[in-house]
């Protein structure tokens, strides 16, 4: 019983149960109201089983292949924006961290820049570049620098006053202490922006798709509403885009695995 | 016998302070003297504790001499060199009261970070951490993590590191206070049998009597309010130390001696 207790998957199950059930009551209540000609809300079996169904929904392609399709492209550009994100969140962090001067001038407006709401900068976005795509990428991008830049500028600050005095010791210099002291010290805090910003690049893509209809998860969420595709498609597509935003989470995590091996090993007994 | 009096017979001044006095400011913006007109000379090879109470001003020499901290008067040579030029020439070790280890460096690595900063070969890395993992008896685990060891083993990695640069002076700021006894008199042994085979000039600061004792050849007492230097205590045990010393009333003699020689009552 103790057992039982203590087992993480425990919670899991408990919160997939409960959703599923209630995702079941809403999916029978719906369909006894019955407005329209298909089930808003189908039945989860309906939903898997549209995985697997051959019959072509949009210009030859079957559900899946409309999902995947789509899927590839919105990923693609949420990672372009992503990695230029990331980079420029960093590159930040290394500006703030190395002149006071600078961080005064551009903390405390980093913050404004990630207040405005997304969905009112996408369209300036666009008609400033003029091109779906790279207004993609600048959306990801903005939503995925702020993270970046707050969470390893705070791992920067992080590093114990004894480090840099042991550091001022053997007379080392700013590149050196930056190098073997400050930047992997920072790496778990780098990787806790990078796992709080991958699903929300994500998110940008998807909601700029539905700016204008060429492709990507987000156009096609919306084209499964309108153009009567299938309901099926349209929950395939939610739970999908669900789906890589959390899968995206945890691949930084993974990711963050790889660089730091301390993390791998198991805490041993000492003498 | 003879080797104490070898000892004190070739004294040579490593390290001389002179009117050396520190100032801070407290939030008030009001001026509170830390410390106040030292006057010290420090031999070569010599082990020399700072010993007091918290608030007298023994780690702020320690950080003037290390040129971690400007002194407001006064001023510290090292062999006629300022402190700074000494850190400037990377003859510094330092051991700080938490063992300030690099957690994503195994044991080994982290060693070899000051070597690595001195831009010493690679095999000279190697080989001097190896040695140094010998000496404090961590070879088993030279590719542990920091977070693998327990604090004593932590503390130890810390004085590897120290002694791996091959300093002129080592820095000691209360390296043991935070381990427990048994821990800390397993370290003491270490700790004075690898001083006694690279012959450093260690200064070591405790607000612990007996450790201080048990350590040093000479004993400076730091009294607070202001802090100074209230008394030098010649400790004339003979070496090696071992933990037998302690219950003799040699020992116990000193440490009353010790006790005695602060100043300022209450603390």
């Amino acid at each position: 019983m103790k057992k039982l207790r203590n087992a993480k998957w425990l919670p899991m199950l408990v919160w997939i149960g409960g959703m599923i059930a209630l995702w079941e009551v809403g999916a029978l209540v719906v369909a006894s109201t019955k407005r329209t000609p298909e089930n808003v809300l189908p039945h989860l079996y309906q939903i898997i089983a549209a995985i697997f169904d051959n019959k072509p929904v949009n210009g030859g392609q079957t559900a899946i292949m409309v999902v995947l399709g789509s899927a590839g492209k919105t990923i693609l550009r949420a990672f372009y924006g992503f990695a230029a994100g990331t980079i420029l969140g960093f590159m930040l962090a290394l500006i703030m961290k190395l002149s006071r001067i600078a961080e005064k001038l551009i903390f405390p407006y980093l913050m404004l820049v990630q207040m405005i709401p997304i969905l009112g900068m996408a369209p300036i976005i666009l008609s400033i570049t003029g091109d779906i795509n790279k207004s993609r990428i600048v959306i990801a991008a903005i939503l995925t620098f702020y993270p970046v830049a707050t969470n390893t500028l705070a791992g920067f600050n992080a590093v114990e006053h004894e480090k840099h005095e042991l550091m001022h010791s053997y007379a080392a210099s700013k590149f050196t202490v930056y190098t073997k002291v400050l930047i992997p010290y920072s790496v778990p805090y780098f990787f806790t922006g990078l796992k709080i910003s991958a699903p929300m690049a994500i998110t940008a893509s998807i909601l700029v798709d539905t700016l204008q209809g060429d492709g990507g998860l987000g156009s096609m969420l919306s084209q499964s509403l309108k153009h009567g595709m299938s309901i099926y498609v349209f929950w395939l597509i939610v739970f999908f885009s669900a789906f890589i935003g959390i899968f995206s989470s945890k691949l930084m995590g993974m990711i963050e695995k790889l660089f730091s091996p301390q993390k791998r090993k198991k805490r041993g007994n000492g003498v | 016998m003879s080797e104490i009096i070898e000892r004190t017979e070739k004294k040579e001044v490593e390290i001389s302070i002179k009117e050396l006095g520190m100032t801070f400011q407290d939030n008030q913006g009001n001026d509170v003297r830390a410390l106040t007109d030292v006057n010290l000379d420090i031999y070569k090879g010599e082990f020399i504790s700072l010993l007091g109470p918290s608030g007298c001003g023994k780690t702020t020499l320690l950080r003037m001499i290390a040129d971690l901290l400007e002194p407001a008067d006064g001023e510290v040579r090292i062999g006629g060199r300022t402190p700074r030029e000494v850190r400037l020439e990377q003859k510094f070790g330092i051991v700080f009261q938490n063992a300030v280890l690099f957690y994503w460096r195994t044991v080994q690595k982290n060693i070899e970070l000051p070597l690595e900063v001195m831009k010493f070969s690679k095999e000279e890395c190697k080989a001097r951490s190896c040695e140094m993992l010998e000496m404090v008896g961590l070879t088993n685990f030279a590719k542990s993590y920091p977070n693998q060891l327990s604090g004593g083993m932590q503390q130890r990695v810390n004085i590897a590191r120290a002694f791996s640069i091959h300093p002129e002076i080592l820095l000691m700021d209360e390296p043991f206070s935070s381990l427990d006894e048994f821990t800390k008199e397993k370290l003491h042994e270490d700790l004075l049998r690898i001083w006694k085979q690279t012959n450093k000039t260690v200064i070591f600061v405790t607000h612990n009597i007996a450790e201080a004792v048990f350590l040093s050849d000479r004993v400076c007492v730091f009294s607070p309010h202001p802090g100074r230097l209230s008394a030098v205590v010649e400790v004339d045990l003979p070496r090696p130390r071992t933990i037998e010393m302690k219950e003799t009333p040699e020992f116990n003699e000193l440490v009353k001696k010790v006790r005695g020689s602060f100043e300022g009552g209450s603390v």
